[in-house]
């Protein structure tokens, strides 16, 4: 799925943005470059500052100090032609509660100068994709997953080539989860180029061709999923959470011993995650050296996996995604 | 730059289905003037005062203005709950232009205000029998109310702009609301030149010439008192009175589209 072939082009360009929120540094000196058709991920917690750069980046806010330019408009000077360019699907789900799905959709496509009748197909279509067809209640009756689908395609009705996501898959099942992932492989497919906020680290990896990871504002790292899952961490990983707290010490003291081992983090009081290089034949060499030979009391749980972009995240900040 | 772009009528009818749609419109926005009506006839109804009229004919009009004037709270209430919601920071990352979702809400407050109108209209003049000069007249007076309650509208969706959330839209708008009321001397009669510099004032006093006096439009406006005959002319014809609601008017909307896209921001 890469695109070789098509010559690179630089679609948004942003110069070491900032924005302050009077001592809150939300965005705090971002630097990035997003090229034409690709689904550029920008993956952190909460609070990293991921809204707040979308919200610059579609020209809802001035920023303090750094600019932006999409396809050459300026955030700051080029809003009127930015605003044809773009879709956005903001993290809160905005909507009318009193309107049908369709009729939010309509709306929406009106306010992009498409006329009704062709409102009314592509509202159709769009809402029968994303499984909320055919329903004349109002939004408000609609579930929450309902809800943030139909958000979602309020944001791309007007097929937009370039289109800004704000954790389009929160708080959705599996199901519908997965039904949105492979709409957004649709779209990206079709050339769209796309901005996705997410904190949801499967999320990323599944889906992006890039990968921006934001904390406190700025941006700690970049690359593909597998350059930075190469580049932070190693190829495996173990993960313990320990019945007993103290057994946690002594196993952490054995790891510095241990060749393979590349590193260890532990998170809150039980649970240690041990990264290290090569396959099955290190992990028994591990396993056998941390747990069978040091008498300790029992393990709650552990498994045994490849590293995640979590890991990537836990060995940039020690602290996890999520929690 | 078109005046009348075709997604400000959009903006009118997705904000008038919004409305319809609601119970509490009903009860509120159509059952308010109702309730009004009724409670200024068993104030007013009984007490005669000249000519066979009673205080509710002379306060009929004053009335008027000051149910229309309502339109400020809701207008602001409304327009700061869509800002509040997330949407007009949504409807800004559109083509939408701030000057549609403003005059969009201008209209579709504005034929709330009409129906509001048309029920005190009716429940006055035709259901309780409210004195009136001549048809010509009463038509007049009902588009001086309404031209004014567009004006109110307007300073409601300027409030609104001005607001971060619906509560504090709706202290300014009372703020605004109840004083200017007062000072108007739409209520009660206030003889000071401040009431020339309120909205209100000018939109009661032509209504009542007109409807009430039977006066036509070349004839002199009366100061400030409620109560027209004992009041002093004052050298503006009344339709002068009505240039000036025209002015105030067109004032709030022009105000409220530059203020709209200047203040709101997010
Ligand atoms: N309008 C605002 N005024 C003050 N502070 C703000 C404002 N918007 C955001 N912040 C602060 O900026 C920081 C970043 O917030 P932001 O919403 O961008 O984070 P986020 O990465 O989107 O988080 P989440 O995953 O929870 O959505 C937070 O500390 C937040 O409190
Ligand atoms: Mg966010």
């Amino acid at each position: 799925m890469s695109n070789t072939v098509i010559e690179k082009s630089t679609v948004i360009e942003i110069q070491n943005i900032k924005k302050h929120f009077k001592d809150i540094k939300a965005v705090d000196g971002v630097s990035l470059n997003i090229q034409k058709g690709e689904l550029f991920s920008i993956l952190g917690p909460n609070g990293a500052g991921k809204s707040t750069l979308a919200r610059l980046l579609t020209t809802v806010l001035t920023p303090t100090s750094g600019d932006a330019t999409i396809k050459g408009h300026s955030i700051k000077t080029g809003k009127s032609s930015i605003i044809k360019l773009i879709g956005v699907c903001p993290q809160e789900i905005v909507i009318y509660d009193i309107l049908t799905a369709e009729e939010n959709v309509i709306f929406v496509a009106q306010m992009h100068d498409i006329p009704f009748k062709k409102a009314k197909e592509k509202a159709k279509t769009l809402l029968e994709k994303l499984d909320i067809g055919g329903r004349k209640i109002w939004a408000k009756k609609f579930s929450g997953g309902m809800k943030r689908r139909l958000n979602l395609i309020m944001a791309l009705v007007h097929e937009p080539e370039i289109l800004f996501l704000d954790e389009p898959t929160a708080g959705l099942d599996p199901q519908a989860r997965r039904i949105v992932w492979d709409f957004i492989r649709d779209l990206k497919n079709k050339g769209v180029t796309i901005v996705l906020m997410t904190h949801d680290m499967i999320e990323a990896d599944s889906l992006s061709d890039h990968v921006a990871i934001i904390d406190h504002g700025k941006i700690i790292a970049q690359g593909s999923p597998t350059e930075l899952k190469e580049k932070h961490g190693s190829e495996n990983v173990i993960e313990i959470t320990f019945s007993e707290k103290e057994d946690l010490n002594i196993v952490k003291n054995q790891c510095d011993n241990i060749s393979s081992v590349n590193n260890y983090n532990v998170i809150g009081e039980r649970t240690l995650l041990i990264s290290f290089k090569g396959g099955m034949k290190n992990f028994i060499e591990i396993f056998q050296k941390l747990i069978l030979v040091e008498n300790i009391n029992d393990v709650e749980t552990m498994n045994f996996r490849q590293n995640t972009l979590e890991d990537v995240f836990l060995n940039l900040t020690g602290r996890r995604l999520r929690d | 730059m078109d005046i009348l772009d075709k997604k400000m009528i959009v903006i009118a009818i997705k904000n008038l289905k919004d409305s319809f749609r609601r119970w509490e419109y009903y009860l509120f926005s159509l059952g308010f003037p109702i309730m009004f009506t009724f409670l200024f006839y068993f104030i007013l109804g009984s007490q005669g005062i000249s000519n066979g009229l009673s205080s509710f004919d002379y306060g009929f009009p004053g009335m008027i203005i000051y149910a229309t004037s309502v339109g400020t709270v809701s207008a602001a209430i409304g327009f700061a709950s869509d800002k509040s919601s997330g949407m007009l920071e949504r409807l800004d990352t559109m083509p939408t232009g701030r000057k549609n979702v403003f005059l969009g809400s201008l209209i579709s407050e504005s034929i709330t205000l009409t129906l509001q109108i048309i029920i005190m209209f009716v429940l006055g003049y035709v259901i309780l029998g409210v004195y009136f000069n001549n048809l010509l007249g009463l038509l007049i007076g009902f588009l001086v109310s309404l031209l004014f309650g567009i004006s109110a509208v307007g300073m409601g969706i300027i409030i609104a702009s001005v607001s971060k959330t619906p509560q504090i839209a709706n202290g300014f708008s009372l703020m605004y609301y109840l004083p200017i009321l007062f000072i108007s001397g739409s209520l009660m009669p206030f003889e000071s030149p401040i009431v020339y510099f309120t909205p209100p004032y000018w939109a009661k006093q032509v209504y009542m010439q007109i409807t009430v006096m039977g006066h036509g439009l070349e004839e002199q406006l009366y100061s400030s008192s409620l109560i027209g005959y004992t009041a002093e002319a004052i050298p503006i014809p009344i339709w002068g009175g009505v240039l000036i609601i025209f002015g105030f008017t067109l004032i709030f909307i022009i105000l409220g589209i530059i203020i709209f896209q200047k203040k709101t921001k997010f």
